[in-house]
């Protein structure tokens, strides 16, 4: 098998024949068109005639440092120049894996996704909304007891209020059957005080009418003992 | 890198010598705006995020685009370092 | 010494490998094993049970799912761009699926790190956003483009060539190269330090340091295999979410 490399150096070009197997031939000249017609010389060097100085070129084992079986073959574009059958196979399968993507793998995966979301989202809701059901009914319970506790409430109000009149009146009653009695006392305490009085004004009268007759021999006018007793006791 | 090769052994090729010296020196040149570059983008990224951590996935995003900015410079200049050095 | 028995290999040899048959090599099949991987991770979801909580490679699916909805989506376009998932999520494990080879053994090359997967998916990318564009604004979008809504007249010069030049070639220049160079970056610097250690390991010399030295590359490589298993699902999250911003921007372009 047999591969040329091709090296562009200034005015003049390179062209290395190799063979894989031990023969190597080396071919140097300046002109691309004289390059093919010259590969039958031989093993060392030739100058080119034509450049404007000669090249020696030695013959040299193509991939010397390569790992071994991967040595390059064929001939030797730039490291950036895209080749065309990578580009057709890279570009192939990329076109097709694309269009692949688009069309049959990615929709179906996307489904699933998007049915598990769904569902999940549904759960979701189903959930929630039992949570504000339940919630509704906490609600409602509380607003019973609270209903029920202002009615008890009520009824207790009610109850005391009667209560509260109830020994108002009792209160009163009794109240005024003390009042009764205290005046009922008073009268009586006042009833005797009064005839205690008069038991004192007749007596001191009496003494006093009894004196003035000892004193002046002539009985006081009643009328003036009973003045001066008056304003003696009023004293 | 033959021509490298060429430069501790003999010296023979000038032309080659001149071509990898002059292909590392394109690469360093073009890699030190970059780098300078870099290190003040992320450095910035890092700081916003350090401020706003909730803001961090914007920030993330933006700042490998900008980074792919920046580095292309130097992938050109690492691009010439192949065209001419081998 | 050490030199000269590490000796980097032609760039081209760690990128491409023997065609596994002629017009197919490995780059080829990873992109296949990608869409296949993609496909069946979606075809086993969707044959279990949707009903119950999710599991195993329904999971996976759903998170997926839900990652481009939640975390590109909804971020990028809001509720109106639910429309391109689908299209996303295909873009995202599809990219993320060509980078994850190179850390994984015997395949150990990102597909994505070759030129050609990145520049069909951002061309592509731009001529859906500029459909899209079209689609939703008519013949003004191409106004929009170089003068977006409610920019001064005195400023529009200046914003015209900077947005023209942004819109029809940056974007999707950016795009392409921002991830084929950083899974390419990644390749080569895992190559580097697996060569540096097998040349340690291997050196025929006397002092007796330097063996034990592989160490120091070896665990370089392990931390450096994490990385890129962070690089990997970056840069396919930033394809995405920037593919997303594009196609949202053309859509709506007040935002």
């Amino acid at each position: 098998m047999h591969s040329a490399v091709v090296h562009l150096q200034g005015s003049s070009l390179q062209v290395h024949l190799v063979s894989s197997t031990d023969t190597t031939t080396t071919v140097a000249t300046a002109d691309t068109s004289a390059a093919p017609t010259a590969a039958a010389s031989t093993e060392t060097t030739v100058a080119g005639t034509t450049g404007t100085e000669p090249i020696v070129v030695t013959a040299e084992p193509l991939g010397a440092g390569a790992p071994e079986g991967e040595a390059l073959v064929s001939k030797d574009p730039g490291p950036i120049v895209p080749e065309v059958k990578e580009l057709l196979w890279g570009g192939g399968s990329f076109v097709v894996f694309a269009l692949l993507m688009r069309f049959v793998l990615f929709p179906k995966v996307k489904k699933g996704m998007d049915a598990r979301y769904n569902s999940i989202q549904q759960s979701h809701e189903s959930a929630d909304a039992e949570r504000s059901g339940a919630r509704a009914e906490v609600a409602a319970y509380e607003a019973q007891l609270v209903a029920i506790k202002a009615e008890a409430a009520k009824v207790v109000e009610a109850a005391r209020a009667t209560l509260e009149a109830e020994r108002g009146a009792k209160l009163a009653e009794v109240n005024a059957g003390i009042a009764e009695r205290r005046a009922a006392a008073n009268a009586q305490a006042e009833a005797a005080r009064a005839a205690a009085r008069d038991q004192i004004h007749a007596a001191v009268s009496d003494v006093a009418g009894r004196a003035g007759e000892l004193a002046t021999g002539r009985r006081p006018a009643a009328d003036v003992v009973d003045r001066v007793v008056n304003e003696v006791m009023a004293r | 890198m033959e021509a490298f090769a060429h430069l501790v052994a003999t010296a023979a090729d000038d032309k080659a010598t001149a071509a990898a010296s002059s292909a590392g020196f394109a690469y360093g040149l073009a890699a030190i705006g970059p780098g300078i570059g870099i290190g003040y983008l992320v450095g910035k990224s890092v700081e916003a995020m350090a401020r706003q951590p909730e803001a961090a996935g914007m920030v993330r995003t933006t700042m490998f685009l900008g980074i792919a900015f920046t580095e292309a410079l130097a992938l050109i200049g690492f691009v010439v370092f192949i065209l001419i050095g081998l | 010494m050490i030199a000269e028995s590490f000796k980097f290999p032609e760039i081209n040899s760690i990128l491409r490998w023997r065609d596994l048959f002629s017009s197919f090599n490995k780059i080829a099949l990873i992109a296949v094993a990608a869409a296949v991987i993609g496909s069946l991770i979606f075809i086993l979801a969707g044959r279990k049970d949707a009903s119950v909580a999710p599991k195993g490679v329904r999971n996976l699916a759903e998170t997926s799912v839900e990652f481009i909805e939640n975390g590109i989506v909804m971020q990028t376009m809001g509720k109106e761009g639910l429309g391109w998932t689908p299209f996303l999520l295909s873009l995202f494990l599809f990219i993320y699926l060509c980078n994850v080879p190179g850390i994984i053994p015997f395949l150990q090359m990102p597909a994505t790190a070759r030129m050609a997967i990145p520049v069909f998916l951002s061309l592509l990318v731009w001529v859906i956003y500029m459909g899209v564009g079209f689609k939703h604004q008519g013949i003004k979008y191409l106004t929009h483009t170089i003068w977006p809504p409610g920019v001064p007249t005195a400023l529009k010069p200046l914003v015209g060539v900077i947005e023209l030049i942004s819109n029809y070639f940056v974007r999707p220049f950016s795009l392409t190269v921002r991830l084929f160079a950083n899974m390419l970056a990644g390749h080569i610097l895992l190559v580097t330090f697996a060569l540096l250690t097998n040349s340690l390991v291997t050196a025929q010399t006397q002092q007796f340091m330097l063996k034990p030295m592989a160490i120091l590359p070896f665990f370089m490589l392990v931390f450096l295999t994490a990385f890129e298993v962070l690089v990997a699902f970056l840069q396919a999250y930033i394809f995405t979410i920037l593919t997303a911003v594009y196609i949202g921007g053309s859509a709506h372009p007040e935002h």
